[in-house]
């Protein structure tokens, strides 16, 4: 049984029909056509699919909608507009931090949500946070670099 | 008769009353003996009715009532393999001493019950004798099962028989010498199972003989939830006190305030049971998942609340070996608290951060949060190693939340350090698992 679901998403209400069990990245990519957070491994296991809820990243692939009706949800198009993300957006261009791009969506999502609550990470913060962003490229030594950058506010 | 036969009879004599006694020590008080009150046949029972249907099935089909019971009897869990259709047998249960395997018991003529007779499914359902009169193992648990009335159990058989035949032959049990003798079983039977019908207790309320006849007739928890004596059979003097079945901890259920229910309330019960999940104190996974989704989500509320009922009565039974407080909260920086197996931080860090968070409290669902869960807070973090090997996977009226099975993806080695970490961050007391004991873990899993 399909029923009209409402979400917050990137600030703007949206309401669709979709089966409560629908995960929140088929919902965003199939039935809101937003297809910029992308699909990985469908097991919460590559963070190639994390989204913003309440500020946390989040793995949308095993994440049911009806377990985020009322909660405040982020994805890649619209954390830009967020200071955070703005900063890590700016560090991951002047780092040209991106090789395929297919991670990226995931890893700015994650890189954002770290720097949002964690403004000057160390080393072993960023392992704790990225740990779970997989990038087939090896973009990992870059990465790095944009999530430092991103917090001094200091250029390459 | 001369001394000599005086004291060979004399010998015989105390042989016996030794042999009898220690078996009646080792057998032990029934399920329902804690309870005390006085008994009455059901028959003579007039304050409510224990057995049967929930009031709102009283006037259904026999086949629909049938149904009812053989879902909160979970007999399809046990009879049917992963994949295979309902009820066609052949899930395997790994022993110590070889794997059993489950019968088919959909009306097929050759190879599943479709020629006993009212009679043959009473003989088996309540006395553990098979149609051919061979006798049963107690993985079967007809000693609980015995509990039922004849009612209800020709009810269950009506249901069975409403569904379609299926041909399917389990595989041969591997059980090693002695415990491939069938017959033997009989001995046991005579010893443990009481063959007798359930009899409220008029010192108790409607609802709590409701709730003992689910309990103990129909859900069988003891079979899981209570630790077994030398003859494998339930050890009642530590009723609901928790045990290890199929490589999981069933934990413990009795009335305890620290290590069991006591400090539950009841809508806390109420929700896991029924949905699987009770906010702060984790969600239900591996056999009680199982049984909570083919069983007790199918219970009218009354015949939950009637469980609560119950549950609460048996007395308290202390777990020493789970800490007397649940570990808090940890703290939100995966840089504070503990970090004593680094191995275990960086598979936390990659595979369950993301959904678990670092404090324990998940951003993603209460379901998958960690703190206050009692698998978190065992020491021999059973069943955090457990659910890491097989994943689990919940449906409640909102939809399904799971987590993938890690088992094939991460040695036993790795399996052991996150447990361990896990244990150590979120519970009370860090686990010491070795790859070794994962393995062995991964040898009781049922099929």
């Amino acid at each position: 049984m399909h029923m009209a679901t409402v979400l917050t998403i990137n600030g703007e209400t949206k309401s669709f029909d979709a089966p409560p069990d629908m995960p929140l990245l088929w919902v965003l990519r199939d039935v809101l056509g937003m297809t910029g957070t992308k699909f990985g491994c469908g097991i919460a296991q590559c963070g190639a699919c994390t989204v913003h809820v309440d500020g946390k990243a989040v793995r949308s692939c095993v994440l049911p909608v009806s377990a985020v009706a009322n909660r405040t949800i982020t994805t890649i198009e619209h954390v830009g507009s967020t200071p955070a993300g703005a900063k890590v957006q700016k560090a991951w261009l002047d780092a040209e931090v991106i090789q395929c791009g297919y991670c990226q969506s995931g890893q700015i999502m994650a890189a954002a949500a770290l720097l949002a609550a964690t403004p000057s990470p160390d080393d072993s913060d960023i392992d704790a946070a990225m740990a779970g962003n997989i990038c087939r490229c090896g973009t990992y030594v870059r990465i790095r670099e944009a999530i430092k950058q991103a917090a001094s506010g200091r250029q390459s | 008769m001369s001394g000599k036969m005086r004291i060979l009879t004399g010998i015989v004599v105390i042989a016996i009353v030794a042999v009898v006694s220690g078996v009646w020590i080792i057998r032990g008080p029934g399920p329902l003996d804690f309870a005390g009150g006085p008994k009455v046949a059901l028959a003579d029972y007039r304050a409510g009715k224990p057995t049967g249907v929930p009031a709102k099935l009283e006037k259904a089909s026999l086949v629909e009532r049938g149904e009812y019971l053989a879902k909160a009897a979970d007999c399809m869990v046990c009879h049917t393999k992963p994949g295979e259709k309902d009820y066609s047998g052949g899930l395997g249960f790994k022993l110590p001493f070889g794997t059993l395997y489950s019968t088919n018991i959909t009306p097929d003529k050759d190879t599943g019950i479709g020629n006993y007779s009212d009679q043959d499914f009473l003989n088996a359902v309540q006395r553990g004798k098979r149609h051919d009169g061979a006798r049963l193992y107690p993985a079967m648990p007809y000693t609980s099962y015995t509990y039922m009335t004849d009612e209800d159990v020709l009810a269950v058989k009506a249901y069975l028989f409403s569904l379609p035949a299926v041909r399917a032959k389990p595989p041969e049990n591997t059980l090693s010498f002695p415990f491939n003798q069938r017959w033997a079983m009989i001995f046991w039977s005579v010893v443990f199972n009481p063959d007798t019908r359930f009899a409220p207790d008029t010192s108790k309320s409607p609802g709590w003989n409701r709730g003992a006849y689910l309990v103990e007739a129909l859900a069988h928890c003891g079979e899981c939830h209570t630790p077994r004596n030398l003859g494998f059979a339930l050890d009642n003097r530590k009723k609901f006190a928790g045990a290890i079945t199929a490589g999981w901890r069933a934990f413990n259920i009795s009335s305890d305030k620290a290590t069991g229910l006591g400090s539950w309330r009841d809508e806390d019960l109420i929700s896991y049971l029924s949905l699987g999940h009770a906010p702060g104190h984790g969600s239900a996974s591996g056999p009680m998942g199982e049984a909570v989704d083919h069983s007790f989500s199918q219970f009218a509320p009354e015949d939950i609340s009637s469980i609560v009922a119950y549950l609460r009565s048996v007395p308290p039974q202390p777990s020493p070996d789970l800490p007397a407080t649940i570990a808090p909260i940890a703290p939100a920086s995966h840089k504070d608290g503990v970090t004593a197996d680094a191995r275990g931080k960086k598979m936390f860090a990659s595979a369950c951060a993301s959904c678990h968070g670092w404090s324990g409290e998940s951003p993603v669902s209460p379901m998958a949060t960690l703190t206050g869960t009692w698998a978190v807070n065992d020491p021999a973090a059973t069943n955090v190693a457990q659910i890491v090997l097989s994943g689990t996977k919940r449906h409640t009226p909102d939809g399904a939340l799971s987590m993938p099975a890690f088992g094939e993806a991460y040695s036993d080695d790795e399996i052991a350090a996150v447990a361990n970490y896990v244990t150590a961050r979120f519970g009370t007391k860090g686990s010491k698992l070795t790859a070794k004991d994962v393995a062995g873990l991964r040898e009781q899993t049922a099929e």
